[in-house]
């Protein structure tokens, strides 16, 4: 079970996408993400979906775990589509009580609907090729120039990088207690919520104690072996940019051109 | 009393990529008052097999029987089972909670229902006899020292008085001194409470002295379950699952092949000490 939190959704396969470097990534996905609200017309969603469909086939994710995805979202999706549906004001076509269904209130649902879907199924490809490794490493690279305004980059992207690391352990390590205590018969099952957030106790105080041990031993560790922050630290695996990282920042620079046009010329 | 598995199956992750077999068709049977060792090397399926004597997990395939009924049958009350079953997991001492020590003794027996000076009662035993002095009963049990932190989980789940105590690797991670105290302590409460004990390990020298049954478990199979002597006859085959007998009966062996007319089939330190003296003893 927690080998998923660990990879996150990472699908495992060697694809273009996959050996892009991060930064690539990530600023395609920013940009893909920017693209999708520039304009209002449906016509604006072709050159998206495209874009979009051919990163799937690109980077050889099955087509059902990239749908996957979408799920967590289906809640969200039909609020804001009853909301859009209900709060719009126009043409009304169907209306009682303090509800009025107009036919914008439709376009602007189903106008949503696409461009969430759009956008999520956008951002799986991203968390679907990338490990949470690379992606902090990629956002500590590019977000680099902030340290010129004192942004502490590469101390954020480490503290990142543990939380990661220490998911599966406390996972782990969850399981273990609550099965310790269920041995002692504990009951984390039944009852109302206030017996249950109080059944809770047995295992949330030796977690967190066993949480801050952990930190304590890694912190030692990290100082026993000279790790004093980002100052003249370098890399083992550096990032460095190969020739399909310039030419995908060429075809996403093309489709943002694009997009651009699509929007000041209204299409 | 008896706790009986027909042919166990086990798999993590069943049904994924992932799928990992740990225990593949296990068949044993535990009565009363016996004093069980339960060994096998690293990742052989010990912790997994004991996790299903008390319905912790749940069988993929085959029947956990406690007194010849179903523990996955519909309506049989498993947390029931886990006090008469009470198992002591790996590194114990990482699931205490409570403020003092006698409190959280005290949480496995009022679980059972037992009313709180009851509960007190018993965690009073059971401290008693893991030899926790009553002059801890009102720290906190994080201010303990390690070796003092696992007597008391071992307590927590004494206190309940299981008919059937498992134990985890108790002596993980302890210096030879706490080692022996806890498993003496744990023959001391196997001889007084005449309940049946599981002690789980993968040093033979470890639990030799102490059982007068062993279980070798070998990638999810059993491969042997006999009594000590036997068992450590089938050197070769020990050592072949990354086991080994007893240091003492290499010793025995190594003195039997130089000519000493010495019994192989000691166990103990002490029965070797008798048996070369006996040797010795008429050249003076
Ligand atoms: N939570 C888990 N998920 C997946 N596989 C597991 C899990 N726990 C154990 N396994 C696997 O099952 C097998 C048996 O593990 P088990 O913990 O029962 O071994 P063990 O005999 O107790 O070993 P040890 O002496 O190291 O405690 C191992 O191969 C292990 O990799
Ligand atoms: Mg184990």
């Amino acid at each position: 079970m927690f080998k998923d939190i660990t990879l996150g959704q990472y699908y495992k396969t060697d694809s273009v996408i996959h050996m892009l470097d991060p930064r690539v990534k990530l600023a395609g996905t920013l940009i893909y993400i920017i693209t999708l609200f520039l304009g209002k017309s449906f016509f604006m969603f072709i050159p998206a979906a495209v874009f979009l469909v051919s990163m799937i086939i690109l980077s050889k994710v099955p087509v059902s775990y990239v749908l996957r995805g979408i799920k967590p979202i289906i809640p969200l999706i039909i609020i804001s589509s009853v909301f859009n549906l209900i709060l719009t004001p126009g043409n009304v076509l169907v209306g009682f009580w303090i509800i009025n269904i107009t036919s914008e209130g439709i376009y602007m649902a189903v106008f949503m609907i696409v461009r969430l879907l759009l956008l999520i199924t956008g951002a799986s490809i991203l968390t679907l090729t990338t490990t949470p490794t690379k992606l902090t490493d990629g956002m500590e690279m590019g977000l680099r120039f902030l340290k010129v305004f004192k942004v502490p980059v590469h101390e954020i992207a480490m503290m990142m990088s543990i939380a990661l690391r220490f998911i599966p352990i406390l996972v782990e390590e969850t399981d273990k207690i609550k099965k310790a205590q269920m041995a002692r018969g504990a009951d984390f099952e039944s009852g109302n919520i206030f017996k249950r957030a109080k059944a809770m106790i047995p295992l949330l105080v030796p977690l967190f104690v066993s949480a801050f041990r952990r930190a304590g031993d890694l912190a030692m560790a990290m100082e026993a072996r000279c790790y004093h922050g980002s100052e003249g630290r370098t890399r083992m695996k550096p990032l460095i940019y190969a020739r399909r990282d310039y030419i995908a920042y060429a075809i996403v620079l093309g489709y943002l051109g694009l997009m651009i046009v699509m929007a000041v010329f209204g299409v | 009393m008896e706790l009986k598995t027909q042919n166990l199956v086990y798999e993590y992750d069943s049904g994924t990529d992932y799928a990992k077999r740990a225990l593949d068709g296990v068949d044993i049977t535990i009565g009363k008052n016996e004093f069980i060792g339960l060994i096998g090397h690293t990742g052989s399926g010990k912790s997994t097999l004991i996790q299903h004597l008390n319905g912790l997990l749940k069988a993929t395939e085959g029947q956990v029987l406690w007194n010849g009924r179903d523990i996955y049958s519909a309506g049989f009350d498993r947390r029931e089972l886990r006090g008469h079953v009470g198992l002591v997991f790996q590194y114990p001492e990482y699931q205490l909670f409570e403020t003092t020590v006698l409190k959280d003794v005290c949480f496995g027996p009022k679980n059972r229902g037992l009313s709180e000076e009851d509960a007190i009662c018993r965690a009073r035993e059971a401290l008693t006899l893991t030899g926790i002095d009553e002059k801890y009963y009102e720290s906190s049990p994080f201010d303990l020292s390690g070796g003092q932190k696992r007597r008391v989980a071992i307590a927590g789940v004494l206190a309940m008085q299981p008919e059937i105590l498992i134990l985890d690797e108790p002596t993980a991670g302890l210096d030879p001194g706490g080692r022996d105290e806890i498993l003496g302590r744990v023959a001391g409460i196997q001889r007084e409470t005449g309940s049946t004990v599981i002690l789980v390990s993968h040093s033979m020298d470890d639990i030799a002295e102490y059982v007068d049954r062993i279980i070798v478990i070998d990638k999810g199979c059993i491969a042997f379950d006999d009594v000590p002597v036997r068992v450590f006859s089938h050197v070769e085959e020990l050592e072949k699952m990354g086991l080994s007998a007893p240091q003492i009966t290499y010793v025995m062996h190594t003195l039997k092949n130089a000519g000493f007319n010495v019994d192989t089939d000691a166990i103990t330190v002490k029965e070797a000490v008798d048996s070369i003296m006996g040797q010795i003893r008429p050249h003076f």
